[in-house]
């Protein structure tokens, strides 16, 4: 019996062509894995809850610490204490939204051979990680914004900065943010190719990213050489900015600028990506996976 | 067989305790501390065997405490007391705080975590067949050596912060110091036993841990009196990181009440012996004993 | 003398929540809760005296797990009692707890990253074991189980067998009189099987401890145990010795034969050579003959037949394996017993 070819007309069907990149295959299997990954989401809720419960602390705590520290009055960084509580609130939010948790389950792929099955696939295994954050992120929100909400009733939040342009600018910055971190800590997660404990490299680039990326405070607190060195590196842009621009801190053409700035750093992360992915490969098969 | 006692035939006495004379036999009490003295001794002698482990503890400790500070001198370059807490009080609150995270690392948080695997895969029944009170084999089962670089760090750190301090600690208030630091502890652990007894329901929730860890991590670094009177009763009784971490640095930083001392005492017994009740209720439940 | 293991009217129900699958159902779940009550063991009743060794058996979800942790005191019964050594179990008085062991294969209670030895220190303290008396069982279980190489070694280094060698010797080193062992055998090898089976053996003989022991593996049984006890449907259906279930089930017995190289025999010949009744019996051919079942009582007639009429090269006369028995009696339905 000859295998089917392109050319037989009856009986099988031709093998389909893994080798050319095809838009309907992958909206295909992104609705697919969706599916699968919403259902997971929803079957262990109460997980998800767990997280989003923790998700909420720390807004709270660096609401209730900053704010004792403007004063009832005062400013600090041109931040009076209810800009500090709308600035957390949305920082939660925004955090929620574009964070990834990959790296510790990369250290347990590697460690566990899991990558194997995931390399096998005729699609590249970031798509599944792309999917499984948007699907946890969709369930998640429906605990985050009431929280936000209710945070800055709660502590009096200032909103007075936002206005339907801010608002609109909003979305776009949103997204370059959550692409842009996305691939940054991607990358990074493959350290665990190479490392075996990532956790002390995980908890240097997160402390890190707090201070640079306006986590703990935002930037015009630190003194302006701090702020200098983290407007300069990749964090600012897919958290302190996106905050920002939601609450009006940043307008017109700084606003731009910070696009601007998206652009560029998801270039440069993609060639990193690109780069370290082939290498971190290659050693996967090495070391045998 | 070289027993003992002779007579080991079928049939020999069921009720007849074999005689043996090299065992010192201890009342409930003494048993108990010989169970975890064994584990400690355990958990020394294989030291080695974590070597690994000790430098990204260490690793891990530098990066979070550096990071605490940087956080600590960003806020005081903007003021000059945070909430009455003067920076080296702070400082002393956030030794206390890592060497409680170490010793909840170092044994609590790790055993709690076998607990709950144990009853998903149904090893915990191990722990009931034993002669020995299965709330403690479940509390020692896991000793993490690592972590003991965090309780020597938070010791080193409230060391400093003491010395650093303008004003003289007196010796009542050392005591004081140790006394609430005791009950903290005590506190700390009841918790988290509560939350993990809960797995004896909700066999999912292993994550459940978390919520404590986060809470901990994040708001036990930060002197209760900063926070708005509701979250304060919040983080008093239901999620106790107020006696556990601020009362003990207030007796270095500020001086505590005897009254204080006695309070924290209290809420120390009502959640032992909460945990140490939801426990033999968690038991009755899962032996199917009519409760 | 009263038995060791004295059990009346032991009974288990659960109330099992039922729910279906779905969001309505889970909605309607929170509102309206339909239970349903499960009957996992439904009044046993059985005598084991010291020194013997009983096998259970029964399907998964008979019910035997269940007795079985009852009787290791993990279990309250709903109704009924049990007596061992004259504790009752589910008190877990620590004296019942001193003299018993609970082994189950697959699940190891040994500490993972330390060495086996060490583990076995914590369980010196649990058990309250001196120190003479711990070096002395020590090495007599190292040297019946073959352990030196392996006590340094932190059982996560182990492999399976080992590791199940490794939790017989912790279990026993506070002498237990009961052991109850729960499937010690399955995922293991048949070398290390017949290496566990074995070391049971001379435990029991050695001390007279009671052993009650569930497994799949009928060579475990056929091995260690005279006495059966056959657990279905949460009833019992069989207690007495393993031969006395063979005979009440399997009356029928296997002739094979092989014939002559080059010489063939059809299904139909053999059916006019077996004639009557014998006709509808299950026949089967082999690479090298035919192998038919027959009543017990008709065995010798049947053989007499084929070997004279038959070009017969060899014969096999064999008991139903034990496996078919217990498919057999577990295809009685729960009310249906003989």
């Amino acid at each position: 019996m000859t295998l089917p070819t392109r050319t037989d007309r009856g009986g099988l069907e031709p093998a389909p062509n893994f080798g050319r990149f095809s838009w309907r295959v992958l909206r295909q299997y992104y609705r697919g894995e969706f599916a699968a990954s919403t259902a997971v989401n929803v079957a262990y809720r109460g997980s998800v809850v767990i997280w989003v419960v923790t998700t909420v602390i720390q807004p709270i705590v660096l609401i209730v610490v900053w704010r004792t520290v403007a004063g009832p009055t005062g400013t600090v960084g041109g931040y009076t204490a209810n800009q500090f509580v709308t600035y957390f609130a949305i920082m939660m939010l925004v955090d929620h939204l574009t964070f990834i948790w990959l790296m510790w389950e990369f250290e347990w792929r590697v460690r566990e051979g899991m990558f194997s099955p995931l390399l096998l696939r005729p699609i590249h295994p970031i798509h599944k990680d792309i999917i499984d954050n948007l699907s946890y992120k969709m369930v998640g929100l429906l605990g985050v914004v009431p929280a936000m909400i209710i945070m800055i009733i709660g502590f009096h939040g200032d909103l007075s900065g936002i206005d339907g342009i801010q608002l609109l600018a909003f979305v776009p910055a949103l997204i370059g943010g959550a692409v842009l971190r996305f691939i940054v800590e991607w990358v990074l997660a493959l350290s665990a190719f190479w490392l075996t404990k990532v956790s002390a490299l995980n908890n240097l680039y997160f402390s890190v990213r707090t201070f640079l990326s306006g986590g703990f405070a935002p930037l015009s607190v630190f003194p302006p050489v701090v702020s200098a060195i983290a407007n300069w590196s990749p964090f600012p842009w897919s958290q302190a900015f996106v905050v920002n621009v939601a609450m009006g801190t940043t307008r017109g053409t700084d606003i731009l600028i910070g696009y601007g700035a998206q652009a560029g750093w998801i270039l440069i992360a993609l060639l990193v990506l690109r780069l370290v992915w082939s290498r971190a490969v290659r050693r996967y098969s090495a070391v045998g996976a | 067989m070289t027993d003992r006692a002779g007579g080991r035939g079928p049939g020999a006495g069921q009720r007849e305790m074999v005689v043996d004379h090299s065992a010192v036999p201890r009342g409930p009490i003494g048993h108990g501390w010989m169970i975890v003295a064994t584990f400690i001794r355990l958990g020394v002698l294989n030291i080695a065997q974590y070597r690994g482990e000790f430098f990204v503890s260490l690793a891990n400790g530098v990066i979070t405490l550096v990071t605490q500070l940087l956080g600590l001198a960003v806020i005081f370059s903007n003021t000059q007391a945070l909430g009455g807490w003067s920076p080296a009080g702070l400082l002393a609150l956030i030794g206390v705080h890592t060497f409680l995270s170490g010793l909840i690392g170092l044994v609590i948080q790790p055993s709690l975590q076998q607990l709950m695997e144990g009853i998903r895969l149904g090893t915990f029944d191990f722990l009931l067949t034993k002669p020995a009170d299965s709330q403690l084999l479940a509390s020692v089962a896991v000793v993490a050596p690592a972590q003991v670089v965090q309780l020597l760090m938070g010791a080193g750190i409230v060391a400093y912060a003491c010395v650093w301090m303008d004003t003289v600690i007196g010796p009542l208030q050392w005591l004081y110091f140790g006394i609430t630091l005791f009950f903290g502890v005590i506190i700390v652990y009841s918790f988290l036993t509560l939350l993990g007894t809960c797995s004896f329901w909700f066999v999912k929730l292993d994550n459940i841990l978390v919520v404590f860890s986060s809470v901990f991590g994040q708001a036990g670094r930060w002197p209760i009196s900063l926070f708005p009177g509701w979250m304060r009763i919040v983080l008093t009784v239901l999620i106790p990181v107020a006696f556990a971490v601020t009362v003990p640095a207030q007796a270095l930083a500020g001086g505590l009440s005897g009254w204080l001392v006695l309070a924290s005492g209290v809420i120390a017994a009502v959640f032992f012996a909460g945990s140490r009740a939801f426990w033999l209720y968690a038991l009755r439940h899962y032996t199917g004993a009519s409760a | 003398m009263s038995a060791a293991i004295q059990v009346r009217n032991l009974r288990k129900t659960y109330v099992v929540p039922e729910r279906d699958a779905g969001l309505k159902a889970a909605m309607t779940a929170l509102v309206r809760r339909k239970t349903r009550s499960v009957d996992a063991v439904r009044d046993i009743s059985f005598a084991i005296d010291a020194g013997e060794v009983v096998g259970f058996l029964g399907p998964n979800g008979a019910g035997k797990t269940t007795t079985l942790k009852m009787l290791s005191g993990l279990l309250h019964p709903t109704s009924g009692d049990a007596d061992v050594l004259g504790y009752t179990p589910w008190r877990r008085d620590r004296d019942y707890l001193g003299r018993m062991t609970l082994i189950m294969g697959q699940r190891s209670q040994l500490q993972w990253d330390i060495p086996v030895v060490d583990s076995y220190r914590l369980n010196k303290a649990i058990f309250q074991i001196g120190d003479a008396d711990f070096a002395a069982r020590l090495e007599e279980l190292t040297e019946l189980l073959e352990l030196t190489e392996l006590l340094r070694k932190p059982a996560r280094n182990l492999s399976l067998g080992e590791r199940m060698k490794c939790e017989f010797a912790g279990s026993l080193l506070h002498r237990p009189q009961v052991l109850f062992l729960d499937e010690p055998t399955i995922g293991l090898d048949v070398a290390m099987q017949r290496r566990i089976r074995s070391f049971v053996a001379e435990y029991n003989k050695r001390t007279g401890a009671v052993v009650i022991l569930t497994s799949h593996y009928m060579a475990d049984v056929e091995a260690l145990c005279k006495r059966v006890v056959v657990i279905h449907h949460g009833e019992l259906l069989f207690d007495g010795p393993l031969a006395d279930l063979v005979r009440t089930f399997a009356p029928d017995k296997t002739i094979t034969v092989e014939l002559v190289e080059g010489s063939s025999v059809t299904r139909a010949d053999l059916a006019d050579l077996l004639g009557g009744s014998i006709a509808r019996a299950p026949v089967e051919q082999t690479d090298t003959g035919w192998r038919v079942q027959v009543p017990g009582s008709d065995t010798a007639a049947v053989a007499a037949r084929l070997l004279s009429r038959l070009p017969v090269a060899d014969v096999t006369i064999e008991d139903e394996p034990i496996e078919a028995v217990i498919e057999k009696v577990f295809a009685v339905p729960a009310e249906g017993r003989p």
